[in-house]
């Protein structure tokens, strides 16, 4: 699904809502065909730093690059077109709208002839929603929503996945089954930043990991390693 | 009996044009959440714009219908683009305020070039009719509600079907998910309020067929759409058709109302619009989202 595969780049950005300053000086790599982890605890700044990205809050200092091209200051569409792709916290379905149009709004930014194809090779590869296309999405189990707001990004083509709090609120044996859908799209060459309360899970499938904590980067390295990190272990673990 | 049947097709014959009044604003106000006051004034423009292809080119009133929906289109587009996207998401109270100036801006420039005159098309089939039994029915009236019937039919087909409707809809549910998936919200706007504009237009060049002009004639259309998007729900197409057809049959039956009370004499034509009222009372009782309205998603 992937074309040229880019370097996700975020140097010292800073960022946040009206006065209130929630993102300080905040540098992350993601290399191409890297599943990388972003993980803390609830009002860290991780889906502060993904809107960021997205293009739909808006950066006070530093900057994000995708390769050459710089995405900060971009509208959110034109971050769409370069690849950049987002499954927002929540879902954030069009809930009226049918699995079928939730998943066709994914693709709107896209002209070319492969649309249907595409929508079919996401109905084979998540099946559950061909069972569900004609069903208003606001009408789906919390699993199967969750696997319209991959479908739906997917559709537009990225080369690298935003995916916001994935597991929030879904049972153990849902979360398993996400994980090797993603397991899956990153097979396809997508590379793919997850943002997870989540932490376990987030450092089992990430080869990297940041930990953000009240909006400043503390801890980053290999996952393998923060999974045994004492530090990571006390805060986020629990043991 | 004759006279209910009579005033049932009057009603219908009514209604659909009060449903293409509503339709604009309905979508307006659904979507964006502006509740636009300058309505009245774009279907103003849009009756105008008949009488003036009529009168200057003799451009029969039905063919006018797609250069209103054009002029109008352009109009409101570019409102929203240059004017109203400054206060997108803005409380209710300043789009209010905007509207309401836009409004007596396009009232007042329509007085100085049509002046306050009351002007009328009449066209060479204007008082043709044909008869039903005991109904009467205008032959002009028969074909605006056809027109009407076609005008809701396609925008729902466009809502539901398209691409840009897509968008609208999703747009209209979440506005952050509807960025993420690559839709540029003020570009939307733009082609909603437009749409709003040009309906109201399409509306204008249907109500010149059966009622006279003169520049302040939007105010009157201006509280019809609100009643018929209310009664028939916020945003909805169907709902709009619905709202105008009850609407119109309300009224209609509310004028043969002819009671004497207390020596005091009550006739239904005095009364239509408080009646219409009432029902809108009870609707609103009863279905507080309006008849077609869904319960907030």
């Amino acid at each position: 699904m992937n074309a040229t595969a880019n370097a996700l780049v975020i140097e010292e950005l800073s960022a946040g809502y009206g006065d209130t300053q929630v993102l300080w000086d905040v540098s992350l790599r993601v290399e191409p065909g890297e599943i990388v982890a972003l993980i803390g605890s609830n009002g860290a700044g991780k889906s502060t730093l993904l809107g960021a990205v997205s293009g739909i809050v808006n950066t006070w200092s530093g900057g994000v690059r995708y390769g050459s091209a710089v995405m900060s200051g971009l509208e959110p569409d034109r971050v769409v077109s370069a690849g950049v792709v987002q499954v927002p916290q929540g879902r954030r379905l069009f809930g009226s709208l049918s699995v079928e149009d939730n998943l066709r709004m994914g693709a709107y930014l896209r002209r070319d002839r492969e649309v249907d194809a595409d929508l079919e090779k996401i109905l084979a590869m998540l099946p559950r929603l061909r069972e569900r296309y004609d069903y208003l999405a606001g009408r789906l189990s919390g699993g199967e929503q969750q696997q319209v707001a991959i479908g739906r990004a997917l559709m537009a083509r990225p080369k690298m996945l935003l995916i916001d709090e994935m597991s929030l609120g879904l049972a153990p044996v849902l979360v398993d089954q996400l994980i090797e859908i993603l397991a899956r799209i990153h097979a396809t060459g997508v590379s793919i930043l997850i943002v997870e309360q989540d932490v376990q899970t987030a450092l089992e499938v990430s080869s990297r990991a940041y930990v953000l904590e009240t909006g400043r980067v503390t801890l980053s390295g290999p996952s393998a390693q923060l999974l045994d990190d004492p530090q990571v272990k006390k805060a986020y673990l629990g043991v | 009996m004759h006279l209910i049947a009579q005033d049932l097709v009057n009603g219908i014959l009514a209604g659909g044009i009060l449903a293409v009044v509503a339709l604009g604003f309905s979508l307006v106000w659904g979507i964006m959440n502006i509740i636009n006051l300058a309505h009245g004034a774009f279907i103003m423009l849009g009756a105008y714009t008949t009488y003036q292809l009529f009168t200057s080119f003799h451009v029969d009133p039905f063919l006018s219908l797609p250069v209103s929906f054009v002029l109008l289109f352009a109009l409101g587009y570019l409102i929203q683009r240059f004017i109203m996207n400054w206060v997108a998401r803005a409380p209710v109270l300043t789009t209010f305020l905007l509207t309401f100036g836009l409004s007596l801006l396009i009232v007042n420039i329509a007085l100085n070039v049509w002046t306050g005159d009351t002007r009328g098309v009449t066209t060479a089939y204007s008082g043709a009719n044909f008869t039903l039994g005991d109904v009467t029915v205008p032959w002009a009236k028969l074909f605006t509600l056809l027109a009407a019937l076609a005008i809701t039919g396609v925008m729902q087909l466009w809502l539901t079907r398209s691409r840009t409707g897509r968008a609208i809809r999703a747009t209209s549910m979440d506005i952050g998910a509807a960025q993420l998936s690559g839709v540029r919200v003020t570009e939307i706007y733009a082609i909603v309020f437009g749409l709003g504009a040009g309906l109201a237009g399409v509306a204008g060049t249907l109500i010149s067929l059966s009622y006279a002009l003169n520049p302040s004639m939007g105010d009157l259309f201006l509280v019809k759409a609100f009643v018929v998007c209310v009664l028939g729900g916020l945003g909805s197409v169907p709902g709009a058709l619905v709202g105008g057809l009850v609407y119109g049959i309300v009224e209609a039956f509310a004028t043969q109302i002819d009671v004497t009370v207390g020596g005091q004499h009550i006739s239904g034509s005095g009364l239509q619009d408080a009646i219409a009222l009432v029902v809108l009372l009870i609707v609103l009782i009863v279905r507080p989202t309006g008849i077609m309205g869904k319960a907030t998603a």
